[in-house]
């Protein structure tokens, strides 16, 4: 089998194309610039998997890659291939559209196309948007289309110096999820792949679970000065926050999807268990990284938040760790910083509002607001939260009231 | 990651789990933690050489000073740099720093013999401690000139400070990687809890002079012992790595910093921030 992955970087490389290649599957990778140059060059690259102490090297190897500015062989690339796959992130799909219409249009044998992407409609999404692009006569009905739940963190993408060649940095986890009745015949081999008759139960599981907890932690940890998740989960008051706020999501994927779909406490202790490798290295600010897009309406705070109130629960801790997103500042995230000018140009109620889709009049954006506040009043650049129970801070933020000298 | 502590062995007795749980943590997350205890034995100085991505200057001793002087040289990572944990070593040094850098600290005296103190006895008390001590010992309040006579000057050298009346407990303020965090703590301390203190949220002028400090000495890690009279701080201590007791989870916070900072060193990134100048002393 041929596999095109659309989008060499942490996930494409250290995840997609890695079980490709175990799968015994060639694989091109669809790039841009350097880092192609760099697949071609090195022939491949190295994948770390990490859990804890021990951890394993997998050599990928025998791996070709084409730079999409080169549309010509990038759409015969995906014409030849027999399975697609994309990680280019969400808000990339659209950008790539026109260049899988342009290759698919050329193809008179099915493909199938998997969006590794976190979007809750990934499949038909990638479908109607490359159906955009195609010409009206076109029908892209004999393709498969499926989004995929992965269950890996790729924490980091590192370069070897000695053979300059790219290093993924991730967990072992292999599996990951597609839609079953997606996909078209031949359904693609490839190792660590389940086909879920209940997609978007194991899309909440994952959103509503590990997503969040793993954002919590973020968001908490940076309010307490932490610059690891694997730091940030050993403060027992975060890790008790983060479990209550992750027990509060798992509560309405239950009430949704039935007890199964939820994973049980087994599920959440596992979980934390992931966040304690320090071998990832995985930081806050990669984590709490774009606070916009986990703050949106179907994300995984809010949409745990609404589907918890939708099961009946009053949501208390998952407020505090929106509220800590929507706190969130990082002067080398420029998501961060557009939603800290959003929060000061139209007001924090506007943006519970607009982005997070809640009312602040009514739970639970009301506790939203309320924990918010809370947090304002003493937040300051820098200055690290002593303690989340009694909301003490490190320092006063307000000026100089006495001169010295 | 290798990192280094250089460290005083103190008996298991001693209630102090802040620097075995940061080892410990470290160690579990996977960093190659080893400690040396500079003044246990000795050292063939040929043998001290850079081996570790980082080193933690935690002793105080003048030994340990020495060997961090002496990897420094070799080109080794320390976390509290060597310039850095001399210079606040010497009480003269450090004291001369923070006054040019706008930092309220007492009228500061150096003389040969401390007889030659005798005339500032004539304003009030002082405080005549060593100039390279730490951790209170030595400290004397003299009030009168046959006090001098029993105080024996370190070195050749006698350092005094006009003596402020402390109002109510001492404020530590606690940097660790750039972060503040305050302790308010009795003299003497009696217990351990005693040196646990407590911690209370720093006014805007401690913060304010705590950053001019770790400005001024272009570190990121560090305490200050803080008096407050007549409703004025004034800094009468420094240290480049004190023991960060009564901080909420000191070790924790610990471990991280030094762990994100080996992390800089492994990515050929600057250890500490290159010092900026202080603004102007407020007058």
């Amino acid at each position: 089998l041929k596999a095109v992955v659309v989008g060499p970087g942490r996930i494409g490389c250290g995840f997609v194309g890695q079980l490709l290649r175990d799968s015994g599957h060639d694989v091109c990778f669809l790039g841009r610039g350097a880092t192609v140059e760099r697949l071609n060059r090195a022939g491949g690259y190295s994948v770390h998997l990490v859990d804890g102490d021990s951890g394993c090297e997998i050599d990928v190897r025998g791996i070709t890659a084409v730079d999409t500015a080169d549309a010509d062989s990038s759409a015969a690339q995906l014409a030849s291939a027999d399975f697609i796959a994309t990680a280019v992130g969400a808000g990339s799909l659209r950008a790539i559209a026109p260049l899988l219409a342009r290759g698919l249009v050329r193809r008179t044998r099915p493909a199938n196309l998997i969006a590794f992407e976190n979007l809750w409609d990934a499949g038909p999404c990638l479908r109607r948007l490359v159906a955009d692009h195609v010409p009206s006569r076109t029908s892209l009905d004999m393709h498969g289309f499926s989004g995929a739940v992965v269950g890996r963190v790729v924490s980091h993408r590192l370069l070897r110096p000695q053979t300059d060649e790219f290093v993924f940095v991730g967990d072992r986890v292999d599996r990951f999820v597609v839609e079953d009745g997606a996909l078209t015949a031949p359904m693609p081999q490839i190792d660590g792949m389940v086909a879920a008759s209940n997609y978007e139960a194991a899309l909440a599981r994952k959103l509503y679970t590990y997503s969040l907890g793993h954002a919590a932690t973020a968001y908490l940890g940076s309010l307490k000065g932490y610059h690891y998740i694997h730091s940030a989960i050993r403060d027992e008051e975060i890790r008790s926050t983060v479990l209550a706020a992750m027990r509060e999501g798992q509560r309405g994927v239950c009430a949704r999807h039935g007890a199964r779909a939820g994973g049980g406490e087994v599920l959440l202790q596992r979980t934390l268990h992931r966040f304690e490798n320090a071998a990832l290295n995985d930081t806050i600010g990669r984590v709490a990284r774009d606070p916009r897009r986990k703050l949106g309406a179907d994300d995984r705070l809010i949409g745990a938040a609404r589907l918890a109130v939708a099961a009946g629960a009053t949501p208390v801790q998952l407020p505090l760790v929106i509220a800590a997103a929507l706190r969130f500042s990082d002067p080398l995230d420029p998501g961060s910083a557009e939603l800290s000018h959003d929060i000061e140009m139209a007001g924090v109620e506007d943006v519970i509002t607009s982005l997070c889709g809640l009312d602040p009049a009514q739970e639970p954006g009301r506790s939203v607001l309320q924990s918010w506040r809370r947090l304002t009043c003493g937040w300051a650049e820098g200055n690290p939260l002593l303690s989340l129970q009694n909301l003490m801070w490190a320092w006063c933020s307000d000026p100089p009231q006495i001169p010295f000298g | 990651m290798r990192i280094a502590f250089l460290m005083v062995r103190h008996p298991s007795s001693r209630a102090s789990p802040i620097m075995p749980e940061v080892l410990a943590l470290l160690t579990d997350w996977g960093v190659d933690v080893d400690v040396i205890y500079p003044d246990e034995g000795a050292i063939d100085l040929r043998t001290v050489d850079v081996e570790h991505d980082l080193y933690v200057l935690k002793s105080g001793t003048e030994t340990a000073l020495s060997i961090a002087g002496a990897l420094d040289a070799m080109g080794a990572k320390i976390l509290n740099p060597y310039r850095i944990a001399a210079a606040c070593r010497d009480k003269i040094v450090s004291t001369r720093i923070l006054q040019e850098a706008g930092v309220p600290v007492p009228q500061t005296f150096i003389a040969a013999t401390p007889k030659e103190l005798e005339p500032l006895l004539e304003d009030g008390p002082l405080v005549v401690k060593p100039y390279r001590g730490s951790q209170g010992r030595g400290v004397r309040l003299v009030w009168d000139t046959d006090e001098l006579d029993t105080i024996t000057p370190t070195d050749g050298v006698t350092f005094g400070q006009r003596y402020h009346e402390p109002q109510g407990r001492d404020r530590k303020l606690y940097c660790i990687g750039g972060q503040l965090f305050g302790v308010k703590r009795k003299w003497p301390v009696k217990s351990f809890e005693d040196k646990l203190g407590e911690p209370f949220t720093i006014t805007p002028e401690l913060h304010e002079i705590a950053v001019r400090c770790g400005r001024a000495f272009g570190m990121e890690t560090f305490g200050l012992d803080i008096v407050i009279s007549d409703g004025f701080p004034y800094v009468v201590d420094i240290s480049s790595f004190p023991g960060f007791k009564g901080v909420p989870d000191a070790a924790l916070r610990l471990a991280d910093y030094i762990y994100a900072a080996g992390q800089r060193v492994i990515a050929g990134e600057d250890l500490v921030p290159l010092p900026t100048p202080a603004p102007e002393a407020v007058a």
